[in-house]
């Protein structure tokens, strides 16, 4: 039997885990090319391990090649090694199905969940020998569309892109691929089926948009360069979650990657509208899955991939309206089946701790809390609905259960911080190490005492989120601020069983101005790439002072997106997006946020977001 | 009940390490209805035990492993219950029931032969297959934790021919302690005539993998003397 393979065997022998490349998992898709009018590749751009655990692809690559029309292949970035030879030896990048060159195919869908894979978006195109200017392509190229969360500020990465999708995938993918038939069939030109596919609901053409801007360069208008495309675009959304794509047959890599388990997902969108977070409002708004069809899902996809793990995937697994008959019912049948349950994102309290304590190794294990501000204060700032008694219950319920780590999840630089907060971290950390002596006699202190670990990352502000204005912290402040934590750690009665780590600060700072860019940043970017940087988001791979040079070299002022003051009603380059939530009521959270008021769940009171007008999930019904 | 299945590994699935392939079988076996036994504990895990681990780029017509499944299953249906779980690439060619207490895949491992063919120009002469005939020792470098080791492979090459000049055919030991894996006999014997095995790409099949029977002589895994 042969299976061809892009790379020759001498290469796949002399880089590291060539399972990455080859294909041929359980339940991948192979289809005859022959018999195909679309070819679509879906692409991660970052390792296989990583790609390959990413729920929304494997729902996507299920949907395509559900039409029997399309083939649906997946392409990720090759790891640094093997990139090396892929240049030296000009093999061109392929997809991992039929291992033929990406160049091949109809559509390169690029998946953009976080800003710092934008230079492997290059790295892909490059190695695939697609042109990385999107005006430069031919009908020779794919049509290279992008999505997920970073494509609700495509801003910084639009010259690249022919086209974005702008919400979920599940929706308007059937229509631009029929477009694109009818395109294609008439003998139509790329630009004509660009200007045709920007009259989708959805999608978003860069090219067919011009920015204007002030003499600072903030955006003075950004306007469609014909008057029969939107002027704003809306997202895209399910509006019924038991009644659209799921997968029953999810590939099975045969390496170990990160996510090596099922993943059933239970709902969409938060009902906690913490303002840090960008998911909790472009998801909105809170949509079910009914527990039947994740029973059903459940059963079937442990039976479809023999995984012996299976997890809950949401922003706030509590919050599901039936998380108890849902985990009750899991439990019975993986054990009976031997398969292991991993509830991340549950709220610690009775219930959860009554389940982990069936689920899980109490000795080995460790309980997280995000409770993301130190003081109560910053946590009403931040409107985190979760006050010291909450914590304090959660962990005492938690050491009574026989757990002695918890980690816990801090953010620094967040906006109106004072000293007191930070401190209140450390007085937090202290406080729930001081709640297990009292909760937990000397005699049943399994490894004698407790331990606590607290983390901090440096808060980035995002679009879409009520902290879109803020002012961000520079690395001198994290440093700052982290050198703070440490030392009102080390000033507690306790601080002998806290262990505090932190992020690096350099990071943050190129994700700070990634995440709220213009479209200058496209030559930024590109020029980063030239001098060689990729895998941004790998530590060992972040090379800082290339991408200093870069916006010298551009002559873009990165402290421009990150340490200026933003007016109330300063246009932003993302503001042509309608992600549900209006920017009214950001403004109104915005302003609530600087006087410490918290905003109430949608469960509880709705805030008048603007999600209604979607016309489904909590907006109409289960309030 | 133990059960030793045999297994043949070939195409692009020759790049899949040994622990992946073992977590392969796991997974396979869990989208079967075959009722395998789990260890005890609060992580329970499938009772199972390969023979010899084949390297990776290696393909295979003769590869084992045992596994524990409920008394009550029915042996003559297993080959074809799993065969419509594999990948392309793996196919499960024979079951065996194993008597109580019988030693292991792992453990009874003794020899393996293996089929070397070279992509390009064969290094390969009847006049160098004399040369190690002649030799008393042959011999390459390993080198392990301990340090450097000069290891002779005549003592573990049980069977030695050449066909045509191009393909070598070799039994050697393949037991827990004595295992020599085929490219270090390849880099010995290349020696004796100063060349370098990097210069000859080369491609292993591993033929079948054998254990000793009662008479010492050497035996398929799965030829189980029930006796």
């Amino acid at each position: 039997m042969m299976q061809y393979t892009a790379l020759p065997e001498e290469v796949l022998m002399s880089i590291e885990k060539p399972e990455r490349y080859i294909g041929h998992e359980i339940n991948a898709v192979y289809k005859d090319k022959n018999k195909i009018a679309v070819r679509f590749g879906m692409c991660f751009p970052d390792v296989y391990e990583i790609g390959m655990s990413h729920l929304g692809i494997a729902i996507l690559y299920d949907m395509f090649n559900k039409f029997e029309d399309t083939w649906c292949e997946r392409i990720y970035s090759p790891w640094v090694d093997l990139d090396k030879v892929m240049r030296e030896r000009n093999i061109p990048l392929f997809t991992i199905e039929s291992q033929e060159p990406v160049k091949n195919l109809d559509f390169l869908g690029i998946t953009l969940q976080y800003e710092m894979c934008y230079t492997n978006i290059l790295q892909v195109l490059d190695l695939s020998g697609i042109p990385l200017i999107s005006t430069e392509r031919t009908w020779d190229d794919p049509i290279v569309i992008g999505g997920g969360p970073c494509s609700y500020n495509p801003e910084p990465i639009a010259d690249f892109f022919d086209l974005f999708y702008i919400g979920e995938g599940e929706t308007r993918y059937r229509e631009l691929l029929d477009v694109y038939k009818a395109s294609r069939a008439a003998g139509e030109s790329r630009d004509e089926f660009l200007h045709k596919a920007a009259k989708i609901p959805g999608m978003y053409v860069p090219r067919l948009y011009e920015p204007e801007y002030n003499e600072d360069f903030t955006l003075k208008a950004f306007k469609p360069l014909y008057d029969d495309i939107p002027t704003k675009i809306l997202k895209e959304l399910v509006t019924d979650l038991d009644d659209t794509y799921y997968p029953e047959k999810p590939v099975v890599p045969f390496m170990k990657v990160t996510q090596d388990r099922v993943v059933l997902e239970i709902m969409r969108g938060c009902i906690r509208g913490c303002r840090f977070c960008q998911a909790g409002q472009i998801y909105r708004p809170v949509r079910e899955r009914s527990v039947e069809f994740l029973k059903d899902k459940a059963e079937k996809l442990l039976k479809n991939t023999g995984h012996e793990e299976i997890s809950l995937s949401s922003l706030s697994s509590s919050d599901y309206t039936h998380i108890e008959e849902l985990v009750r019912f899991l439990i019975d049948d993986c054990t009976k089946k031997k398969v292991n349950i991993a509830l991340p994102s549950l709220r610690i309290d009775q219930f959860s701790v009554d389940v982990m304590e069936k689920v899980q190794d109490v000795k080995k294990s460790s309980l997280t809390f995000a409770p993301e501000a130190g003081s109560q204060r910053m946590r009403n700032i931040i409107n985190k609905g979760l006050t010291e008694e909450d914590i304090i219950n959660g962990a005492v319920l938690a050491f009574k259960g026989g757990w002695t780590k918890v980690k816990l999840y801090f953010m620094l630089g967040l906006p109106f911080e004072k000293e007191e907060d930070i401190e209140g971290i450390a007085k937090l950390c202290n406080s729930i190490a001081a709640a297990f002596y009292e909760a937990i006699p000397k005699e049943k202190r399994v490894n004698g005492r407790v331990n606590i670990t607290a983390s901090t990352s440096f808060f980035i502000p995002k679009p879409f989120t009520p902290f879109q204005w803020a002012v961000m912290d520079t690395p001198d402040d994290f440093i700052r601020k982290a050198g703070l934590t440490k030392h009102y750690i080390h000033e507690q009665l306790n601080q002998k069983v806290i262990r505090y780590i932190w992020h690096e600060a350099d990071v943050s700072m190129l994700e700070g101005v990634l995440a709220r860019g213009d479209r200058r940043l496209s030559r930024v970017i590109l020029s980063a790439y030239k001098k060689g940087c990729i895998y941004d988001a790998w530590s060992e791979f972040y090379k800082h002072d290339a991408w200093l040079e870069s916006f010298k070299e551009c002559d873009v002022d990165p402290d421009f997106y990150m340490y200026r003051e933003r007016k109330d009603d300063e246009l932003f380059p993302w503001d042509f997006i309608d992600c549900g939530v209006s920017k009214a009521h950001l403004l109104r959270e915005w302003k609530r946020a600087k006087e410490g008021i918290v905003t109430d769940n949608c469960r509880t009171r709705c805030s008048g977001c603007g999600s209604a007008r979607f016309d489904c999930g909590i907006c109409i019904n289960g309030r | 009940m133990k059960v030793r299945f045999k297994f043949s590994k070939h195409g692009v699935l020759k790049y899949i390490g040994h622990l992946d392939l073992m977590r392969y079988f796991q997974k396979a076996f869990r989208r079967t209805d075959i009722e395998v036994l789990y260890s005890k504990g609060f992580s329970p895990h499938m009772i199972m035990s390969f023979a010899q681990p084949l390297g990776v780029g290696v393909e295979s017509d003769g590869e084992y492993f045992d596994v524990e499944v409920a008394d009550e299953e029915d042996i003559s249906t297993m080959v074809a219950k799993l065969n419509e779980q594999m990948a392309e690439g793996v196919v499960i060619l024979d079951v065996v029931k194993l008597p109580e207490k019988f030693t292991n895949a792992m453990a009874s491992v003794a020899a393996a032969d293996y089929e070397l063919n070279f992509y390009k120009e064969s290094p390969l002469s009847t006049a160098l297959l004399d040369k190690y005939k002649a030799a008393d020792a042959v011999t390459f470098v390993k080198t392990t934790k301990t340090g450097e080791h000069i290891i002779n492979v005549k003592e573990f090459v049980f069977d030695i021919a050449l066909k045509d000049d191009a393909t070598l055919f070799v039994t050697v030991d393949a037991s827990s302690a004595g295992n020599l894996k085929p490219a270090n006999l390849l880099e010995a014997l290349l020696k004796l005539e100063d060349k370098s095995v990097a210069d000859y790409p080369f491609h292993i099949l591993r033929k079948d993998t054998y254990m000793r029977d009662a008479s010492g002589n050497l035996v398929p895994l799965n030829k189980v003397d029930y006796e």
